[in-house]
């Protein structure tokens, strides 16, 4: 966190306002967004692969977002908003990656599967 | 004993606290706070997120459509340049701040606005044709998370859209004082925010749900 300034408009939180960052993060993630879409609707990929593919275009698009647009770096006024993201990711991808992994785990063990699903196991 | 604790010290030379107190930084500490708050919205994303990988395995689809048979890229794509379309405006809008150009800020947050608007006219048309179809939330756990995810996005844009209201009113009643500038400000981490999980419902939703 910054000092406090007497002119609202000079906060450090203002001035960082960037136009060609906002610019540069709208051309990279709608490229990035379209390159996945053209991956999928193509069938250019395996489906696993079509699927590891998306999501790191999605997480280059997301990194590229949180340094253009959020201002996630290291400077004296954004440092304390960098430091909550970073210690918050992980959460994010535990909650979601574990919780998934465990039902997955769950469904192969007591669930009859579909006949599509037992075939891809095979 | 340290060399250091036994120099002498010169207590005119010695600065025990900041003469000129720079005050509370009203600003930096509700943004922040903001941030924390929008950090823990994400997390109701992540359990939504964490729903959609368990409900779109094929046990769960009890016998309704797969994802892959009802999302339209189409509109799926077309939402996605909408809502980055209007978080660029947003920030031309947090540009014009800068000089403190009142013109340019209400101008830019209404193009956003307007953008907004068109996002979730995009997702309402698109949802109004999986309805016809008798594709409804209730007809598989897939189909419950998918509309939750889908509605739950779509009314974070439309707070933003009728908190962008309330700001252009606020700015022409009281001008950027501080309270609207923090304002304005936790409102572009509110609105580029909802790019960044946008990023996560078309991959994770849309393109991973037509690969399925």
């Amino acid at each position: 966190m910054t000092q406090h300034t007497q002119n609202p408009l000079e906060h450090p939180e203002v001035q960082l306002a960037n136009g060609r960052a906002y610019l540069g993060s709208f051309i990279l993630s709608a490229l990035l967004m379209t390159a996945g879409l053209w991956l999928t609707i193509t069938h250019a990929m395996s489906p696993f692969a079509a699927i590891l593919a998306t999501s790191l275009l999605a997480g280059v698009a997301v990194i590229i977002q949180g340094y253009l647009l959020l201002h996630m770096d290291l400077s004296h006024a954004q440092i304390w908003h960098t430091v909550a993201m970073v210690l918050f990711l992980p959460l994010f991808v535990v909650t979601i990656g574990l919780t998934a992994w465990m039902f997955h785990g769950l469904y192969e063990r007591t669930m009859i599967m579909p006949p599509a699903m037992s075939s891809m196991s095979h | 004993m340290s060399a250091s604790t036994t120099q002498k010290i010169d207590p005119n030379r010695l600065t025990l606290w900041e003469r000129h107190y720079p005050g509370h930084d009203m600003i930096s500490t509700r943004t922040f706070g903001f941030w924390l708050y929008m950090l823990t919205d994400a997390m109701v994303y992540a359990a939504l997120f964490a729903s959609l990988g368990v409900l779109s395995h094929a046990v769960n689809l009890a016998g309704g459509p797969p994802p892959s048979a009802i999302i339209n890229p189409v509109y799926a794509y077309g939402e996605t340049i909408t809502l980055f379309l209007s978080v660029l405006a947003y920030g031309y809008s947090m540009v014009a701040l800068k000089s403190g150009s009142r013109g340019g800020v209400v101008g830019g947050m209404f193009v956003s606005m307007l953008l907004g608007v068109v996002f979730l006219a995009i997702a309402a048309t698109d949802m109004g044709h999986l309805f016809a179809q008798g594709v409804v939330p209730e007809t598989s756990g897939f189909l419950s998370i998918f509309f939750t995810i889908l509605i739950y996005h779509a009314l974070h844009i439309v707070v933003g859209v009728v908190w962008m209201l309330v700001m252009i009113a606020q700015i022409a009643r009281d001008g950027f004082s501080a309270n609207v500038v923090y304002r304005l400000i936790n409102l572009r981490l509110f609105w580029h925010f909802q790019a960044v999980i946008w990023v996560f419902v078309f991959t994770f939703v849309y393109l991973q749900g037509m690969v399925a």
